[in-house]
């Protein structure tokens, strides 16, 4: 494990548009929420700096680290698309790493960059919500954070299925065009071709629901809707979604599936 | 034995590139896999390093199921050098010393041996051809691997880079390694190989001894004042193997036990004149030629 940790670093870590995506992903991150905390709304029920204060700072910023993690997918594309094409993957079998060794080492990279974006979201959203946060109490810092952990699923599944798409196409530009459009595409599509009871279960769909649009009047309305809480399905904004723990199975399933598919495209082809 | 290869066969499509292709490398030896472009040694080459998925047929190294493990005793090179373009010469080797679990003091001595030390720092994408074939060689040796596996080791260096490739590929086979050279250059194999192969079209057509396969025959070249009374003379008599009229000189390979002194003696006896009589060995070309025909 570590040193397919200290192999995966050696090969990535002077990588100038691997250091470039991380910088990127970290400045947009911060300028959207820097952006968005300079919004000042408040009106009966709806207060939009509701969203940068414990413990529901979690959520909301999750669902916006969420838009970068087509980044980051971007990322381990061409990460492992540069081993397939410039066939250093080739080399590296044939001086006695494994297949299964080199994917244990890709997962390695999945892994250490969703961490890397709970860090990022962990860092960020504990000084928003210092800031923020008129009435703190220790208790309510930690309510919510569990969101963090559901966003690294989130990011590993971007991902997983991103080294999917590489592994099939070995191309990087034409995995990272197949990967967008099938993201904003061909799934929405066949989604609303499909009945309405199937749509939900679609992976696109389940991945981007692990941190779904941050349901404001539920957030931001207090007091006042307490005991009627409105959320955007309710009021038919947002279509029908599966439950949380249901998503979150079907997330791991879907992970399973991406990362198991994978394995089979790389043991079983030449390189 | 250190490789052993059982019907190995392979096809891309329609092409076949290896078809039943069965080796056997001794342990010290030499081996030549010598063919044409396209003859199938890339493809053999790439099935025993398992990077490449045989139809059918089976290899063992060193008597075994090849894992990984078994690659970390071998050196290879195959087709072109493929390193992280991004990377430095070191850290391209830093990566294979970390795969081969050799540790990275050997760096240094590889380096040195390649004569790529002044360049260790350069990344690898601005290095010419010839300096990326001797990192590939350099990754090679790194960790002293008991069998170094190279494809057309030369390709791409000048004549004196084509030298010392070669010294450092004899001086590896004279401290016992064994080595599995492919190669379409025939003097690359006649100086390096003890053992060799021939394919054609991914078929072997022989295997077995350099020496005994690639047998050289003397061939006598005489210009008289008639060639062709002599030339038909010679072949009555049973004196020649074969003989032919070539650019008005008789070119004849004479039967076992006849020498040019039998030969001069015989046309003294018919009366022919010999101007010129000389001897001249049959090419490793012209032998390797007459077997993939």
């Amino acid at each position: 494990m570590k040193r397919l940790i200290k192999l995966e670093w050696a090969k990535i870590s002077t990588y100038g548009f691997f250091r470039l995506v991380l910088i990127l992903t970290a400045s947009l991150f911060l300028l959207t929420v820097f952006v968005f905390s300079r919004i000042d709304i408040s009106i009966p029920g709806f207060t939009w700096r509701n969203l940068f204060r414990f413990p529901d700072v979690w959520p909301s910023f999750a669902w916006v680290a969420s838009w970068f993690n087509l980044l980051l997918a971007i990322l381990v594309i061409t990460i492992a698309g540069n081993e397939f094409s410039g066939k250093t993957l080739r080399q590296q079998v044939m001086t006695g790493l494994s297949r299964e060794e080199w994917l244990a080492g890709k997962g390695i990279l999945i892994f250490g960059l969703a961490l890397f974006g709970v860090l990022m979201v962990f860092l960020t959203g504990l000084v928003f919500g210092f800031i923020f946060t008129n009435d703190l109490n220790p208790g309510i810092i930690f309510q919510k954070m569990d969101l963090l952990l559901v966003y690294l699923l989130q990011a590993i599944a971007y991902m997983v299925l991103g080294l999917l798409f590489v592994s099939v196409l070995r191309s990087n530009a034409l995995s990272i065009i197949l990967y967008l459009l099938y993201f904003m595409m061909i799934e929405p599509v066949i989604r609303g071709l499909c009945p309405v009871e199937i749509r939900p279960w679609f992976p696109v769909k389940i991945i981007s629901h692990l941190t779904p649009f941050p349901e404001f009047l539920q957030i931001t309305s207090g007091d006042a809707l307490e005991n009627n809480a409105m959320t955007f399905e309710s009021i038919g904004i947002m279509p029908r979604q599966l439950d949380g723990p249901t998503t979150l199975i079907m997330a791991l399933v879907y992970i399973s599936v991406f990362g198991t598919l994978t394995y089979l495209v790389v043991k079983k082809r030449d390189l | 034995m250190i490789l052993e290869t059982n019907n190995l066969s392979k096809s891309y499509g329609p092409v076949r590139a290896a078809e039943d292709i069965s080796l056997s490398v001794d342990s010290g030896t030499a081996f030549g896999l010598l063919g044409p472009n396209g003859s199938g040694k890339t493809t053999t080459l790439g099935i025993v390093m398992s990077v490449l998925k045989a139809d059918k047929g089976s290899y063992r190294w060193f008597g075994q199921e090849a894992e990984p493990a078994t690659y970390r005793r071998i050196g290879s090179l195959i087709e072109i050098p493929n390193f992280f373009s991004y990377l430095s010469l070191k850290r391209n080797l830093e990566i294979i010393a970390r795969i081969r679990r050799t540790g990275t003091s050997d760096i240094g001595r590889v380096l040195d041996l390649t004569d790529l030390r002044k360049r260790s720092s350069s990344r690898f994408d601005t290095l010419s051809l010839g300096m990326k074939q001797r990192l590939a060689l350099a990754a090679a040796l790194l960790g002293n691997p008991e069998v170094l596996v190279l494809d057309e080791p030369a390709n791409g260096l000048d004549p004196e880079g084509i030298a010392e490739v070669r010294k450092i590929i004899i001086e590896q086979k004279n401290r016992g390694k064994t080595i599995i050279m492919a190669s379409h250059i025939l003097d690359e194999v006649e100086k390096v190989c003890d053992h060799v192969a021939i394919l054609k079209k991914g078929k072997t057509l022989a295997a077995g001894k350099v020496n005994e396969l690639l047998v050289t025959d003397n061939i006598i070249v005489i210009d008289s004042d008639n060639n062709d009374s002599l030339k038909e003379g010679l072949v009555e008599q049973a004196l020649v193997k074969s003989a032919e009229l070539k650019d008005n000189v008789l070119e004849i390979v004479p039967a076992s036990g006849v020498s040019s002194g039998h030969i001069n003696r015989y046309a003294a006896g018919k009366g022919i004149i010999i101007n010129q009589l000389y001897i001249r060995k049959s090419s490793l070309e012209e032998q390797f030629l007459k077997l993939v025909k």
